[in-house]
């Protein structure tokens, strides 16, 4: 995995770290069971405060895409989200509302819009199924 | 319950004759933060540090140190601090284990594991004269000496400015390294630079000063968020303001 922080994007940087961890899960660069790097080690290496890199791991953990093992480190979990399923939804609402205002402005009707967050999921499932194990 | 700040400085002012080197200037830093000072050469960087210091004594206003006054409490707020200044300076005789063995015995701690961990990543030569050292050697031995006592706050005053930008990334990397190591919610770091993009990463939240006085303070996060752009520009604009024509 392979992180790239940006100072000129207002997103708050440990905002960036939790995103592109959950992208990486969701595009099979990471797998349940995979370790994060230490917090450590991946601090110095970016060049980040240890304060930032342990506020992106809490947050990971809350949302339930990582797991912390006492003394062992961080793990990607095998699903498992602890929220119930219409709390989950309800979070998803909020980012699927902005992308349809953003169809509705480019005039894309739902049909379309359909077929492309269908093609974006197996976009996404094939990348899972054909990422490499390292 | 609230944390003791680290630093708390409010309405400080210190006058050289008759100019304000520092007009009024306020801040604080809690503790386990990484805290930045920013600002121009004379803006009062160094007479602010001095005065947490007890180097300088304030002409009126209030400096506290973990809640203590720098005067009166001296030895105490010196024997939980350690300070890096702009320009190093060692007894020339001594070398390199000299210096540090001098400098270990005023401190009640010294950790001799990260001592010999940071003299080999920084490939310094323990048997070495100080006064055969580059300016980057000397500053990496002073940065030694800072950690080694694992002190509750980390005063840096210009650190890396006129470093190479290698031991400038291995600077910041040992700071963020060997001393936020161990108790992280008590290593405390005050940095007074204007090289503010080396330290862009390390920043939790800053204060700009501008003649003396405080012009900004905000969360790092918070100014990336409102501004849109890196620290170093939100600074640069912050203390160029457009020009409004008469």
């Amino acid at each position: 995995m392979r992180l790239q922080i940006s100072f000129k994007s207002g997103k708050p940087v440990y905002l960036q770290i939790v995103d592109q961890v959950k992208l990486a899960v969701a595009s099979g660069g990471l797998r349940a069971g995979d370790a994060l790097p230490g917090i450590r080690p991946l601090a110095e290496s970016l060049r980040l405060n240890r304060n930032t890199i342990a506020k992106a791991y809490a947050e990971l953990e809350s949302q339930g895409v990582i797991d912390t093992n006492a003394g062992k480190g961080c793990f990607v979990k095998d699903g498992g989200s602890p929220y119930r399923k219409d709390a989950r939804l309800e979070m998803l609402k909020d980012e699927i509302d902005t992308a349809v205002v953003q169809a509705h402005h480019l005039q894309i009707g739902r049909a379309d819009f359909l077929k492309l967050a269908g093609a974006r999921f197996d976009a996404f499932e094939q990348q899972r199924g054909t990422a490499p194990q390292d | 319950m609230t944390d003791t700040p680290a630093i708390e400085i409010s309405g400080l002012v210190r006058r050289f004759g008759r100019r304000d080197a520092v007009d009024g200037l306020s801040l604080r830093v809690q503790p386990g933060r990484c805290y930045g000072f920013f600002g121009r050469n004379g803006a009062g960087k160094t007479t602010t540090i001095k005065c947490l210091l007890n180097l300088l004594r304030p002409t009126s206003g209030r400096v506290r140190v973990f809640g203590l006054d720098p005067q009166r409490d001296e030895v105490e707020v010196k024997s939980r601090l350690s300070y890096v200044p702009d320009n190093v300076a060692f007894y020339p005789w001594m070398t390199v284990s000299d210096v540090l063995e001098y400098v270990a015995s005023f401190r009640t701690r010294w950790n001799a594991d990260t001592e010999r961990a940071l003299l080999s990543r920084f490939r310094l030569d323990a048997d070495q004269k100080a006064s055969h050292l580059s300016k980057g050697q000397r500053t990496q031995l002073a940065l030694i000496a800072a950690i080694c006592p694992e002190p509750e706050l980390l005063v840096l005053d210009e650190p890396t400015s006129g470093l190479d930008p290698i031991v400038r990334r291995e600077f910041i990397q040992t700071v963020i390294g060997a001393y936020q190591d161990g108790d992280p919610g008590r290593r405390t770091v005050f940095v007074s630079t204007h090289l503010i993009s080396e330290f862009e990463g390390l920043i939790d939240e800053f204060t700009i000063i501008d003649g003396g006085r405080d012009v900004l303070t905000l969360e790092a996060d918070a100014a990336r968020g409102r501004f849109e752009k890196p620290l170093e520009e939100i600074f640069v604009s912050t203390l160029q303001p457009t020009a409004v024509p008469a």
